[in-house]
Order: structure tokens, then sequence, then C-alpha cells
């Protein structure tokens, strides 16, 4: 017979991992990650510049026309800039001012590679001086001053740790949240809880932590379980792994389980071959993201004063074509941060864009601003970070203007 | 075995006539009356700490199957590494008769256009988890694992569904325990490869303003053969990528082409003359002369297999999956210098590590990923099954779904990704020790009973079957505090020490 009662588990199960949270209206910051290096310069149009239109005279967006309704124009932000068509749901978002949009972001990894600029990225370093050690948002979370964490303060949706998140106190990978319960043969899962707890208990690595932490998710979400959610305002999720995923970021948000930092990611961007241009392989990338951000924020309506999504990627591409009607791996890139916090409906950037000739490769975009300026003002603006040194050491943050 | 490979043949074509479950339920028999199953009586070791035969069971092979851990003691572990490295002269029809079913992973790239993409992607993964479990050529299986990752695929990039079949079969099996420059010769003529790393429209025609496609010719350098800091430029990989143009593969065809005997069939690769630039080439510090022609691939693969950066990089990726996440400089060492001196023979640099004493100092010091978890907790067991989906459902909710990793670098060899995927290895242990995997049968009163008779020493016993050593005290006593036995075996296949490998 099992030697613990249910109880006594659940006590033993709070002396070793860490205390549940209760949520405090805590604020959510959402990272999403376009992997495979996406072509920005297609979402975020510089529709005013002719180099543009002459570099790709095949998968070039038309600039918007006034009073014309061909749906193949990029749609007019500025005087310079206009968006993809495909991301038209996000275009009230900018006239609102919830919107904003910071060019010509990137790294110095000069690599091209996905790995190393993803790598570099999510952990937050940079070709000089020596790595920081786990992942920019896991630093976040372990250096502030809040020390209080839940099991489900940091999730990542999907099957595995992001490296961004690597180093986190705690942090939990999970495709639904209808999954997480112990499931035995005998139907009580408690006595199988309790000899796992022994287990793990007296495993002093990583895996036995990692152990611990999985036995008390199983009681924090218990409560948060059921199969007919429905989102509000009418919000449609698109159809497929964003979608879905965005809708169980949402529904742990309004459970308010302590969700602090979700991460995302929106795969499917490396776009060597037939890109295409307002239709074709990228433009269904870009409906997806924009569907599922639209839907994300229509659905958490109520919840917008303490949700704020960034959408990033390892670089952005060269601006040209290349012979197979894609393009190649570039330098800077678009960020896009969608938020009641910051002061947007702007487009950050210099203009025209530079593009650069160098050693790395002709015809990327010229960095302005270091990824972590803009990783530094979001995490302020959002999660309120004070000790920047501790998540970017040796980095001398530059502003940005997110915040006005 | 009582039982020669033809008298086996013989029975399975009687029952060849029948439906596919029945099939399936004829070869389960017959795999159990000749050696397959549970034998009635198991012996295992009861020191504190892994023993050295089961470790090997658990590095060079994916587990031990019930009788295979006594069988190694007997024979001795040279005698099984060498056994292992000539997988040709293992018997394998046992294993062979599970999946010989599978007609899509026989035929020729083209010619797999023929089957629906549904059942091209279910049969290549029950195929590589089907061997992965019952062939007696473990380390080839193994070495299987390795190569899929380290020239990553993914089926759902463009067409490599279809095509990817061809390249398991010539590319990743052919070479696995073979030569290594020869394997990456193979993998960059791979119709698979050409596709999935956009190769195939890798060209520069004259008087054009192509650019060459970069993609496969940085993926070679940085993740195939000298490693990302190998020590080669941006331009290395701009030449490599010239060097290449030119090699191609038709994936669509309409009827006049199809009708002319002078292009290669669709799916098949061939050098287009006219995509490739044909002028002189200098990579990594060697001069590639000008007019090369088709030969330039060759030139290219020998001077970037042969490279000492290469040899450093395979043996610390060999070194990393079977020693340590931290494997000894010393080691490394040796293995890239063999990698050298023997111009990549495989063998040789299993050989060596297997042999090495760095190797039976990491007992339990490596995390099973899901793949190697699930293959593992199955021949633990002794379990029946074919692969059908309610398994495969497992490894892709534990993140490793057969040849479903995005990106080129295959799936990580490293803990911590893997560290968010505890919740579905409980829930896949308790329930597959408890048949309540659909498909998937095992039976372990009958593991417990030739284990020991005495009930009460079975449990230890059993925890020594599946780890490897006698359980701490501690560990016995949390599993004997469950009152179901189907629990306790599903505790210990959950357990940190069976995570571990």
């Amino acid at each position: 017979m099992p030697s613990l009662t249910r109880r006594a588990l659940l006590s033993k199960l709070l002396v070793t991992a860490p205390p549940v949270v209760e949520d405090a209206g805590k604020h959510t910051l959402v990272c999403v990650f376009l992997r495979g290096g996406a072509d920005t310069m297609n979402l975020i149009v510089p529709y005013a510049d002719d180099t543009y239109h002459r570099a790709r005279p095949t998968i070039g967006i038309k600039p918007p026309e006034n009073g014309s309704t061909d749906a193949s124009r990029a749609i007019r932000l500025d005087e310079h800039y206009g968006l993809h068509p495909m991301l038209k749901p996000l275009h009230e978002k900018f006239s609102e001012g919830r919107l904003s949009i910071v060019q010509n972001v990137g790294t110095d990894n000069t690599t091209g590679s996905h790995f190393e600029c993803q790598d570099q990225m999510e952990h937050g370093d940079s070709m000089q001086g020596s790595p920081a050690g786990g992942g920019w948002l896991g630093r976040f979370l372990r250096a502030r001053a809040d020390k209080n964490y839940g099991p489900l303060s940091a999730i990542a949706y999907g099957t595995k740790l992001p490296e961004s998140l690597r180093g986190a106190p705690t942090v939990s990978v999970l495709q639904s949240l209808d999954d997480i319960a112990l499931k035995t043969p005998s139907g009580d899962s408690a006595a199988a809880a309790s000899a796992l707890a022994q287990l793990y208990g007296a495993d002093v690595t990583l895996l036995g932590n990692q152990g611990r932490e999985t036995l008390s998710l199983f009681e924090r979400v218990r409560s948060l379980q059921s199969n007919d959610y429905k989102p509000s305002n009418n919000a449609t999720y698109p159809k497929d792994e964003f979608g879905k995923g965005m809708q169980e970021i949402a529904r742990l948000i309004k459970a308010r389980v302590g969700l602090e930092i979700a991460s995302i990611d929106l795969d499917g961007w490396d776009t060597h071959f037939i890109q295409g241009s307002d239709s074709g392989l990228q433009a269904a990338r870009i409906k997806l993201l924009a569907e599922g951000l639209a839907a994300f924020d229509g659905d958490l309506k109520e919840h917008r004063s303490n949700i704020t999504v960034m959408v990033m990627t390892e670089f952005g591409r060269r601006i040209y074509e290349n012979s197979s009607l894609g393009t190649d791996h570039g330098r800077g890139f678009s960020t896009l941060v969608l938020s009641d916090k910051f002061n947007g409906g702007r487009i950050i950037s210099k203009w025209p864009s530079v593009i650069e000739e160098t050693v790395t490769g002709p015809g990327g975009l010229k960095i302005e601003h270091d990824y972590r300026s803009v990783f530094s003002e979001v995490l302020r603006g959002s999660m309120g970070l004070e000790n920047v040194e501790a998540v970017f050491p040796d980095f001398k943050v530059a502003p940005v203007g997110l915040l006005g | 075995m009582n039982s020669t490979r033809r008298s086996l043949l013989k029975t399975f074509t009687l029952g060849g006539a029948a439906s596919l479950t029945s099939c399936e339920r004829i070869t389960t028999a017959l795999s159990q009356q000749f050696g397959q199953g549970v034998p009635s009586s198991l012996a295992v070791g009861d020191g504190v700490k892994i023993d050295d035969d089961f470790h090997l069971l658990n590095r060079a092979a994916f587990g031990s199957w019930p009788g295979d851990w006594s069988r190694l003691k007997s024979m001795g572990r040279e005698a099984w590494i060498e056994e292992q490295l000539q997988p040709e002269s293992i018997d394998n029809t046992l294993c062979n008769l599970r999946d010989g079913s599978f007609e899509s992973l026989q035929f020729e790239p083209g010619n797999a256009y023929e089957f629906d993409k549904e059942v091209l992607r279910d049969e290549i993964t029950r195929h590589t988890l089907i061997q992965a479990v019952y062939s007696k050529r473990q380390l080839l299986e193994v070495m299987v694992e390795f190569w899929t990752d380290h020239l990553n695929i993914d089926l759902e990039k463009g067409d490599c569904v279809y095509l990817k079949p061809s390249d398991d079969r010539e590319v990743i099996r052919a070479h696995a325990l073979g030569n290594f420059h020869d394997l990456i010769i193979a993998s960059a003529k791979s119709p698979a490869m050409l596709t999935y790393l956009d190769g195939r429209d890798n060209k520069v025609r004259a008087k054009s303003k192509d650019v060459p496609n970069e993609n496969y010719a940085r993926e070679l350098l940085e993740l195939h053969t000298l490693g990302v800091s190998g020590g080669y430029t941006q331009n290395d990989v701009y030449e490599a990528a010239r060097c290449l143009t030119g090699w191609t593969v038709d994936l669509k065809r309409n009827l006049l082409e199809d009708l002319n005997l002078f292009k290669p069939a669709r799916g098949v690769t061939y050098f287009k003359k006219e995509w490739h630039d044909d002028g002189e080439k200098k990579v990594l510090g060697h001069t590639i002369p000008a007019g090369g022609g088709a030969q330039d691939i060759e030139r290219l693969v020998d001077i970037v297999c042969s490279h000492r950066s290469t040899g450093h990089y395979l043996a610390t990726k060999l070194c990393h999956r079977f020693v340590s996440y931290n494997p000894p400089e010393a080691l490394v060492k040796r293995v890239a210098d063999q990698f050298i001196a023997t111009r990549g023979d495989i063998k040789s640099l299993l050989r060596l590590i297997l042999k090495s004493d760095e190797f039976y100092a990491s007992q339990g010091q490596l995390l099973k990923r899901p793949f190697r978890y699930v293959v593992s907790a199955l021949r633990t067991v002794g379990a029946d099954t074919y692969a059908h989906p309610p398994l495969m459902e497992y490894l892709h909710r534990m993140g490793q779904g057969l040849f479903q990793y995005p990106t080129p670098d295959g799936y990580p060899d490293e803990e911590a990704p893997w560290m968010g995927t505890l919740l579905w290895r409980w829930n896949f242990a308790f329930a597959i020790a408890s048949n309540q995997v659909p498909t998937v049968k095992c039976n372990p009163t009958m593991l417990r009973k030739s284990l020991d008779k005495d009930t009460k020493a079975q449990t230890a016993k059993l925890f020594a079957h599946c780890i490897g050593r006698h359980p701490l005290e501690t560990e016995l006593k949390a599993i004997e505090n469950l009152s179901n036995k189907d629990e306790m075996l599903g505790a210990m296949l959950a357990s940190p020490a069976f995570q571990r490998c």
C-alpha cells in the first residue's frame, strides 16, 4: 500500500519544489521566434525605396496606391513603409499605436549560420567576449529581484526547450494543457506520484530537479483542465500548431497561473527557393503569423495591459532575389512589438536603410540596433527589468526609442 | 536458435496469404518460437554499480533484450564488439519478417512517387523503430541513428518524403559502418539531400547573373565535415558552392521528358554541365583547376573530409554520443588521429571508443533521448510491436518524431533540450508496463518468473534487469510501496536511473 496519503505527498512536494505562486496580475512576455531567418523586408516593405524594387523584380511587393483596391499591394504605414498584404490583420494595431516596428536589428554574428545566429541571440551573447551562460530569458528570470517562481512562470510551447529559456529557474515544455496529468494503470495516480517523488527526490542532478518540477506541475494544472475552450471576442486562431500554441498561451494567461514568459516558434522562413511575393510560400507563413497574433490580441482584449508580444528572427535576408527566386542569408531584420506599454504606431528606422558591401557577403541590411538593446528595452517596458548587466553582461545598451 | 533460415522462411511463406494482422500474428508466434521472446530463465548481475557488459549494451545497442546480457557475458565484450562490427555476418531474418512487407522502402526515388505520402511516412518510420528494437545488428542501428542526425533530412520539406527512403537505404545504412568519405559523397549526390538543402537548384549558367545557392555547401562544411569552428571562411563556402553547381535532380516531369531516353529518370541525380561553374576554385587553401566538371565534387569532398578539423569534429561528436557530454580530450585526440590515419574508417573509430577505459568510466552519465528511451524500454520488457501509430505517437509527444527534425543540425545530443519531456516518459512507462499502449504487447508476469520463482526476490531482480545494477535501498522501498506489480515495473522504467544510460 502507498505509505503516503495525497495530502502528505503534496506537502512533501512543496518542500522540494519551488513555492506555488498565485497570480497577481503579472505581465506576460510572449516571444515569437521566426525560425530560418525571415525576410522581413517583404513584411515591412520599404516601398518608397527604388533599390528595393530593382533588387526584387519578381518577389517584390508592389507599392501602395491611393484609392486602389488591388489586394496584392503593400498596405501603407507611412511615407516610406507598408505592410505585406497578408499582415492586414495587424494594420489596426499599428493605427491604434499598439504595434511598434524596429528596423535593421541584428547580431554581430558574421557566420551566416542559422544555428550560430539563433544560438547567439537566444543566449544573448555576442562574437566578442565570453558566453554569459544560459539563455537571455533564463537569466532575466533568475537575476531579477522577485524570486517567486511557479511551475508555469515560464513555458515553451512545443516539444523542446528553446535555448533562450535555458537556465531558467523553472520552465515547462508543453503542447496542451489537457495533457498535463500522470496516468497510471490503477487509475489512482497518487501512489505512482509518491513513488516518483521519492525516486526523483533522491536525485540531486538537473534530472532530479526536473522530476520534482514535473510533479508539482500536475497539481497546478489540474484546475485548468477542460476540453471546451472558447476564445473571447470571436477571436479565431489559425488551425495549425502556431495558432494552437497561441491559444494555449492565452488560456494560461486567462487562468492566472503566474505565466510570465512564453516562448513559441513559427518556422519555415528559410526562403532560398521560390519565396513568392504577395502570395506563395512566404506569404502563407506571413498569413499564419498575422492571424495568430491578431486572434491572440482579440482573445485577450481585456488583459492587454498585461501582455507584450515580441516577434524576432535570427537574421534578415539579402536585399536582392537569387536565381531560384528566393533570398539568401543577410543581416538586419525588423522586430515587431505588440503591447500597450510602448509608444507604438511608429517605425523606428533611418531612411533609407543602408546596404552592406562587406566580407560577410553583399546585400545584407546594415545593422542599426544591436538586438540586445531592443530586447533590453522590451524587458524594461514589459517586465520592469532594472539590472540590464545581469541579462546582457559587458554590453552597453543604446537607446532604441521604443518607450518614446 | 534451433531452426535454419531456410526452414523459417518456408514456414513464413505458408502464412503469407493471410491478411496483414494475421500476418503479424503469425510473425509474432514464429518469432517467439524461434527465440525472440522472453527466455524461461534470466540471470542478472547484483553489483551496486552498472555492470560493464550492461553498459556496453546500453550504449552500443539500444539496451538489453531479455537474454542479451547473459549472452554477452558468456561470449565476452571483445567478441561481441567484433561480431557487431560485421553486421552482414549476423542473421537478422526474424527482425526482417516484421517489416518485410514495407514495399515503399525498396523503390528507387523516382518510383516512390507512386505511393501516398502517408504510406511513405508510415513505412520508413516504422521500419526504423522495428529495426532498432528487434535487429540483432544493434551497433549498426545505433550508427544509423547517429548518421541520420548528422545528415539530417526532414521528410516534411518539399519532396523529401519521396526521396528519403532511398537515402536511408543507400546513404545512411549502406555506409553507417563503412568509410566517412564514401558516406559524404553518397550524401552529396543523394536526391534527398540535393532537395533538402536546395543543392538541386545550385546553378551558374554561362552569361547569366546566377549566384550560387550556398545552402548545402555551408552545411557540408559547418555540420557534415569541419564543424562551425573548423577554420573555414565565408569565401570557402562560396567556392565550395561553385564546385557543386550543376548536380541536380528533376522532381517533376512532363510526358515528353519521360519519353526522352537521354534524360535521367525522375528523382535520379545527374550532372547538368551547362549549370556548372567550370572556372578555377580555391577551397581551404587547395586550388581546384578550371575544367574539372563533374570531378569537382569528388575533389571537394576529398578536401573537406581529409581536413584535420573534420577528424576532430567527428571524433568529438562520436565521443559525445558514446562516452560523455564532456568527452575526455585524450580520447577525442586518439579518435581524431585514427580518423586521419585510416582516412575515415568508421569501424576502427568505434573499436577504439568501445574498448577505451574512458568508455567504461562513463556509466549512467548520458540522458537517453526519447527514441533511445522508448526503444530501450520495449527491448527491456521484450515487447511485441509492429510500431503502429499509438506507439509512434509517444515519440512525437516526447519531441523526437522520426525524420521530423526541421533543421539540418539533427536532434540535439544534449541533456537540457529533453528535460521538458519527463511527463511523457512517465506516462509511456506506466502504459507500457501495463499493456495499455494499443498494439504493443508485453508480459511482465513472465519476465518476473524468468528472473526468479520466488516472488519476494523478483522486484529487486526486475530492477537489475532494467537498470543493470542492484537497486539502492531507497529505490527498492519507493517501488515496493506500490501495490500494483505493473506500476512497479512502470516506476522502474520511469525512474531517473532508466532515463540515463
